[in-house]
């Protein structure tokens, strides 16, 4: 069905290097791309955070040398075509899907919109209007659960070149010229930076053309980012984000130095689906916080960056990074219980670690997991994407790479992962709320946080509760701070 | 929940005018009715291994009839999920989980959709498990009352976005009788009266789940025959009901109507233009008309948004909604504004655009771009299983077949300029008018 076999034999010979392509001719009449440049905005400059997804929304939202953007959405409008960017710290990702009908005419637009890029004036004055809005209103503003994710990964990353949203910062975003993304663009969309994949019916000449149409960019040379490691945490740190809302949003984590390709990826992957596979209600955190007890809408945990998550039921390909943090995800929570959600959370994580997983939970899960793997890349957009994010990690394509490990890992490696890569002790606490000092009063001096049910409780719950309700969060006032909304991301 | 794509539109092929029209929906489907009113759609697929399964049942916030009750609907679908007597949720999950399945559901205002994707070789384990709860539900009152605060934490999650706020209060705004006046997810003291409603919910339950309101689709590497023998065997001791709601109609308005919101954080302008709709109709051209008029005149290629968004930037936003639903509901426009002043500029220049197309033709090029973008959208939209069972639910839950599809794609092709005109003079009337606007208090 696919050029699989040879991709997995060009990948033995030259993992890890970009500058390849990955074709998979077929018979379907839906042409998908995803063009992708291992840039993104840990390449951002300091003082112009936001430089990468300014450029990548220039060239995919703006017009191209030939085209303006108005002309280009005409153009593509009767094809229902559109061209997509996502920027990560060290990925951008353009993709899109046409008919075989309009293949070369979507084809024509795509490529100037990539090699041609227009760099008006106004196209900039748009989208960096849009960027700004987007941290400011709808992520600042609107969307406690997203805001809570990325102020815990901007706190693990002070000071490191994942900082900065990928958006990038107010300030920033105002200051970059269009000289500025020429530059950035001259120097990072390069020929040694590009992987292309393209999968459906087209014709047999049409990725060598690609190919060709593509080498117009500049050579440059495929360097991977020399990252520094993220400064360690030392104890809990509480970060509380003051803003008007009805309720309490949790994100808590810490770094952790495992990747896909790493020897304890599947080991940590094991713990982390049975303690909280994404929007599956049945695993651990889910089943605990709000099946039995009724706290809020779902709790999860993850060892991969995983945006949008309130959205989506899988992950979008393409963001592909050196380092990643171990979080948990408690959803809103009523204000009064919220101290308790959060004993709970952590609760579930030090026993996780404390009595790793019994042989029955994990070979369920590693069961649930060679199956689940299907899912991820039930599209062909979503294939193609993982195939490059493989050749970024230096693995096969994630489904035999992740069955294969599954098939061998034991109980034994599952446990030592988590004792290794766990650290509910030293991780910092991302709270999203209103009259926050009042929870942070309540942490800081280990007041007991007693729940109150509406339906009787089986004698089980009520005992772990006894436990849960004085929970001992450990966190001194001097790392327990208060932030106003308003501050963030400006 | 309300913001569900609308638009599914488009078919495989493009011929001229002169050609007879493909079929929009290019699957083969075999539709099979059971003696108990249960229907089977099975569609073969070449995509391998991979089944979809899913369960329209034609109850949605439309069947909560009973004031105090909004919302029911989607708490009783959190319900299903809490088990059996001979299949508890534990072994439930647990099942699922060793197939790798993934299973959800989601309601509307119309309906009621269960889904699990899941391996070809696990088919006859999920509809065994699918029977049980739907014919053998069973969940003790504390659960019950715990399942309610699970919904009012769906509704906490979401209240930070002020779009879901503006939605609540236009549909509140614009209806008076029918029960559109309420979202999905329900008015917030109604969700949190439902603890107590334990005795209502095996009414509700008794009422809509039954096999006359239901119907199973089942697409990807299967066969009817496999799918036929299996449902007979688990589904047809269902028993037929016999509720029938009687839905209130909304009477014609006699002005226009008007409403604010203050929200309490920063957040940009917005407004809502809407209009009462036709409802869907395949059978004539109303309901295909305003989805194309919605396009023409609100989408990215309109004139509108290349004045409002990429020429004077003043909108950062603009669209429309012209959902497929079973009574008349809301054609809308809505625009999020970058500065509270321009607020009623681009009031004005949303009704001038309605205006416009009771006024005046649109040119038969435009027309035709936009029938093209329909056909092609569709079939860009059919690139999995799932994705093609999902499809199939949502128009299932309006006319119980996938024919409706090539019916409404008929209409689409059928429609004219002078079709449009008539159809804009018909729904773009002030009477029929709402308008919601919101603004941040902290930026007045």
């Amino acid at each position: 069905m696919t050029l699989r076999t040879t991709f997995m034999a060009l990948l033995t010979a030259t993992s890890l290097i970009a500058g390849k392509t990955i074709a998979q001719p077929g018979k379907s009449p839906l042409i998908t791309f995803r063009v992708v440049f291992q840039t993104g905005a840990a390449s951002d400059p300091k003082g112009k955070e936001g430089i990468a997804s300014l450029t990548a929304a220039m060239l995919s939202d703006g017009g191209s040398k030939k085209m303006s953007y108005q002309q280009r959405i005409d153009a593509l409008f009767p094809m229902a075509a559109s061209i997509n960017w996502n920027v990560d710290k060290e990925m951008t990702a353009f993709s899109a899907e046409t008919h075989l009908d309009n293949l070369e005419k979507f084809y024509a637009i795509f490529r100037e919109a990539l090699l041609d890029p227009g760099w008006r004036e106004d196209d900039l004055r748009r989208l960096k209007d849009d960027m700004i809005n987007g941290l400011r209103i709808s992520l600042r503003g609107n969307n406690d659960e997203e805001l809570g994710k990325e102020v815990l990964y901007s706190t693990i990353y002070k000071g490191h070149p994942y900082e900065h949203h990928n958006v990038g910062r107010v300030a920033a975003i105002q200051s970059i010229t269009l000289a500025d993304l020429q530059q950035f663009y001259k120097a990072n969309y390069t020929a040694a930076n590009i992987t292309i994949a393209v999968a459906g019916g087209y014709p047999a000449d049409f990725v060598s053309r690609m190919e060709k149409d593509f080498a117009a960019l500049p050579k440059g040379k495929s360097v991977k980012l020399k990252l520094p490691a993220p400064s360690a945490v030392k104890g809990r740190h509480l970060v509380l984000v003051e803003k008007q809302t009805r309720s309490v949003a949790f994100s808590f984590g810490f770094p952790i130095s495992v990747k896909r390709g790493d020897p304890n990826f599947v080991p940590l992957l094991v713990a982390q689906s049975w303690l909280g596979q994404h929007r599956n209600s049945g695993v651990r955190l889910f089943d605990r916080i709000r099946e039995k007890r009724g706290l809020n809408y779902g709790d999860y945990a993850y060892i991969e960056y995983f945006p949008q998550g309130m959205y989506r039921f899988e992950p979008e390909p393409n963001l592909a990074r050196q380092q990643q943090i171990f979080q948990i995800w408690i959803r809103p929570v009523q204000p009064p219980t919220a101290h308790f959600a959060l004993r709970l959370g952590i609760f579930e994580l030090e026993r996780l670690v404390r009595e790793g997983m019994s042989e029955d939970d994990v070979a369920q899960t590693k069961n649930f997991l060679s199956k689940y793997v299907n899912l991820l890349t039930k599209t062909k957009s979503a294939e193609l994407g993982y195939l490059i994010d493989s050749q970024f990690y230096g693995i096969p394509d994630y489904n035999s790479y992740l069955k294969s490990a599954l098939s061998k890992v034991t109980r034994d490696e599952v446990n030592r992962a988590i004792r290794k890569h766990l650290t509910p002790q030293n991780m910092i606490i991302a709270v999203i709320g209103q009259n926050t000092a009042k929870l942070r009063d309540a942490i800081v001096q280990e007041t007991a946080s007693p729940m109150k049910y509406n339906s009787p409780k089986p004698d089980d719950i009520l005992a772990e509760d006894k436990l849960v309700e004085k929970l001992k969060l450990n966190i001194p006032a001097a790392s327990a701070n208060i932030i106003k909304a308003e501050t963030l991301f400006e | 929940m309300r913001f569900l794509p609308i638009l599914f539109t488009g078919i495989t092929m493009l011929l001229s005018a002169a050609e007879p029209q493909p079929k929009a929906f290019p699957y083969a489907y075999q539709q099979h009715d059971f003696p108990n009113g249960l229907r089977l759609i099975t569609v073969p697929t070449d995509y391998p291994n991979v089944v979809a399964l899913y369960i329209v049942v034609q109850t949605g916030s439309r069947n909560e009839i009973e004031p105090g009750k909004s919302g029911f609907a989607h708490f009783f679908e959190h319900v299903m999920f809490r088990g059996t007597k001979n299949t508890p949720p534990g072994v439930y999950e647990k099942a699922l989980k060793q197939m790798g399945a993934a299973s959800n559901a989601s309601t509307w205002d119309d309906r009621t959709i269960y889904h699990t994707a899941f391996s070809k070789e696990d088919l006859e384990l999920i509809v065994r498990l699918e029977a049980d709860r739907f014919q053998n539900l069973s969940y003790p009152e504390d659960v019950f009352r715990t399942e309610a605060l699970a919904v009012l934490g769906e509704y906490n999650k979401s209240s930070a976005d002020p779009s879901e706020k503006l939605n609540e209060v236009l549909y509140d705004t614009a209806f008076d009788k029918h029960t559109y006046k309420h979202t999905t997810i329900g008015f917030l003291k109604d969700i949190e009266d439902m603890p107590n409603q334990y005795a209502y919910s095996k009414t509700f339950f008794d009422r809509w789940y039954r096999p006359e309101y239901t119907t199973i689709i089942v697409v990807g590497d299967v066969s009817e025959a496999v799918t036929k023998p299996l449902v007979q065997k688990y589904w047809s001791q269902w028993q037929h009901g016999s509720y029938k709601a009687d839905i209130p109609r909304e009477p014609a308005h006699t002005k226009a109507r008007r409403n604010h919101v203050d929200w309490p954080t920063d957040t940009l302008p917005m407004v809502v233009v809407a209009h009462r709709n036709s409802g869907y109709l395949d059978d004539v051209t109303d309901h295909a008309a305003l989805d194309l008029i919605g396009q023409l005149g609100f989408s990215q290629n309109s004139d509108l948004y290349r004045k409002l968004v990429i020429e004077e930037q003043i909108v950062d936003s603009l669209g429309f909604s012209n959902f497929d639903n079973f009574d008349p509901n809301l054609f809308q426009v809505m625009a999020r504004v970058k500065k509270p002043a321009d607020m009623p500029r681009v009031e004005k220049e949303i009704l001038a655009a309605l205006e416009t197309f009771r006024n005046t033709p649109v040119s038969a090029e435009k027309l035709e771009a936009v029938k093209q973008h329909f056909r092609y959208e569709f079939a860009l939209r059919l690139n999995n299983s799932e994705a093609i069972a999902s499809t199939l639910a949502h128009y299932v839950s309006l006319r119980r077949t996938p024919e409706t599809i090539n019916r409404i794609f008929e209409r689409y092709a059928q429609v004219t300029p002078a079709e449009l005109q008539r159809i804009a003079r018909k729904y773009f009337v002030e009477n029929e008018r709402t308008t919601v606007t919101l603004t941040s208090k902290t930026k007045q």
